[in-house]
């Protein structure tokens, strides 16, 4: 846990979400503490990302309130550009900006959005590159980077905005498996700087000993939560020792 | 490059078989025929039954010659070049003999250079408002093209119905028509635009409906994932459009643009018929003139030599495209 223990950054209550018929989220209500790192894991077709994309509202909840660090996302008149500033997201496919440099795609939204200059995005993005690893690809282009390369600039692309609270779905997924493990390390060290973080992974040994929290979801609902120890050492229902036995 | 190796390495590890030695024997065997052909065909003039079956014999051994040389794949790149050369040389050969083409007459009438003398300065004013009225139309046609896919993009429901109506409607109206109806017809609306208007205002509705189709193409064409992205960062749903989907679409959609102005270019030509002195009309005004149809000719090369360089452009960006797409594709 993250030392301001008790303050939450992330409130999820009861979201609801329907695509057309579909009943993909049945409720869904969590709490995540600031410095806290959540991992969130279940079979495919869960609701896992469904859940985390409502966060941010890059899917529209049915039903449901979102809170983060106390501000109210899905109010209808919140500002949600300002909201998602604070949110930082990354994507199992990436996502970086083709047509931009590796320094360009972490600069564009610091100096777009939150309205720094030139040389102060440029200083900020060298230093996460330095973070991530990546000083020397600062100026490639991402169809020249590996998979990996490519993630870790994604990350430093979302931490330059400075959020309050990082995202990640299913990061490591679209990676060959030797380039798994420098992503992961990045994702362990912002952990260890007291970084909020809800992770969609299937990373076991990432989240054993990174995760302070874990929710398992099936259909659409939590179906257990706790530690990484109480989960995955004396599982309470059913599904959930079905499930870590294929994966574990 | 890698390519090319490949092939090389391929041709030369295949074994001859015996179908090429057939092909090795027929070559100069028929190539012989083709040979004595040229040396003894009747010569100039009406020939008589028994020269025809000559010549159509002579003819059917060069095509036999010519397919044989053309379809082996082991003799090198210029022997190919030599052998449909040689053979569009013979048949030129037999039409120019035989046929009864009047060609003194057809050069004095389409290509007497006489015709145009005193008249270029005409025909090259014509060429300059052929190109201003290109010029103008293009610049609209891009713009309100991209306005209108930009929009359209958005998803507004009523916007986009009067969009579409617009875009069905100028993409389904004959170029002529319009023009004819817009310089002959609106004064009767109190609205009378001279023949240069008329022809922008007509050309850019039909090209900015055209432009707005493929400008819509190349948003599309963007991964969903970019936009997820530029919105999770912040970004507003202009800057996202402005900086990272318009920027990648534009370069998906330059070429079909590009070619897009070759036929607005061409279009141009059909201002002729509301009087605007562009470069056909100006090559129809020294015909009458000059009572010779040789201005046509000299127009058309006029266009060709204008359009062929941007042809090859668009060709050259198109396989550029290509390559950019794949290296980005995931």
């Amino acid at each position: 846990m993250g030392e301001e223990h008790g303050q939450v950054m992330v409130e999820a209550i009861e979201i609801q979400k329907y695509f057309k018929d579909l009943h993909v989220l049945r409720g869904i209500s969590t709490k995540v503490m600031r410095g806290q790192v959540v991992a969130i894991i279940g079979p495919s077709g869960s609701g896992k990302s469904t859940f985390l994309r409502c966060l941010n509202r890059l899917e529209e909840p049915t039903s449901g309130e979102v809170f983060i660090d106390g501000m109210e996302v899905t109010h209808p008149r919140v500002d949600l550009n300002k909201v998602r500033a604070e949110i930082g997201m990354v994507f199992q496919s990436f996502n970086l900006f083709p047509h931009l440099t590796a320094i360009e795609n972490i600069k564009l939204a610091p100096m777009h959005v939150r309205g720094l200059n030139d040389k102060e995005a440029m200083e900020r993005g060298m230093g996460l590159l330095k973070k991530v690893g990546l000083v020397d690809k600062a100026h490639t282009f991402p169809d020249q980077l590996s998979g990996g390369q490519q993630q870790r600039v994604a990350i430093a692309r979302a931490l330059a905005m400075q959020p309050k609270v990082m995202f990640f779905d299913e990061p490591t997924s679209a990676l060959d498996p030797e380039m798994i493990g420098e992503v992961l390390d990045v994702m362990k060290s912002m952990a260890r700087d007291g970084m909020t973080m809800m992770v969609v992974s299937h990373e076991m040994g990432f989240i054993r000993e990174v995760a302070d929290h874990i929710l398992i979801m099936d259909g659409g609902i939590i179906i257990e939560e706790g530690t990484p120890a109480q989960v995955f050492e004396h599982p309470t229902q059913q599904r959930t020792q079905n499930f870590l036995s294929k994966i574990l | 490059m890698h390519s090319h190796v490949g092939a090389g390495k391929r041709k030369a590890t295949r074994a001859p078989t015996a179908w090429y030695w057939c092909y090795e024997f027929l070559l100069p065997v028929v190539g012989l025929i083709v040979a004595f052909g040229i040396l003894f065909l009747p010569g100039k003039g009406q020939p008589s039954p028994g020269q025809w079956g000559l010549i159509i014999f002579f003819v059917l051994s060069t095509l036999a010659w010519a397919t044989l040389a053309l379809t082996d794949h082991r003799k090198p790149k210029w022997f190919s070049g030599l052998a449909a050369a040689g053979a569009m040389a013979v048949l030129g050969l037999v039409f120019y003999r035989y046929s009864n083409a009047r060609w003194e007459a057809m050069g004095e009438s389409f290509f007497n250079r006489q015709v145009m003398k005193g008249a270029w300065s005409m025909i090259l004013s014509g060429l300059g408002n052929t190109l201003t009225l290109a010029a103008y139309s293009a610049v609209a046609s891009i713009l309100i093209g991209l306005v209108l896919a930009v929009i359209r993009s958005f998803r507004n429901r009523i916007l986009n119905t009067f969009i579409i109506a617009y875009i069905d409607f100028f993409r389904s109206i004959p170029l002529i028509v319009l023009m004819v109806v817009i310089y002959y017809a609106l004064p009767f609306l109190g609205i009378a635009l001279g023949p240069y208007a008329s022809g922008v205002v007509s050309l850019s509705l039909v090209y900015s409906c055209m432009e707005a189709e493929a400008f819509r193409s190349g948003i599309e064409s963007i991964h969903r994932g970019q936009v997820e992205a530029a919105r999770a960062l912040g970004l507003t749903a202009f800057k996202t459009m402005r900086l990272i989907v318009l920027p990648q679409a534009i370069r998906v959609v330059i070429p079909p643009v590009t070619g897009d102005m070759v036929g607005l270019l061409k279009g141009t030509a059909v201002a002729s018929v509301i009087a605007l002195p562009e470069l056909l009309k100006r090559g129809q005004e020294v015909m009458v003139w000059k009572s010779s149809p040789t201005p046509l000719i000299a127009v058309t090369l006029i266009y060709l030599i204008i359009l062929l360089p941007f042809i090859r452009m668009t060709m050259v960006l198109e396989r550029r495209m290509k390559r950019w797409v794949k290296s980005t594709a995931r």
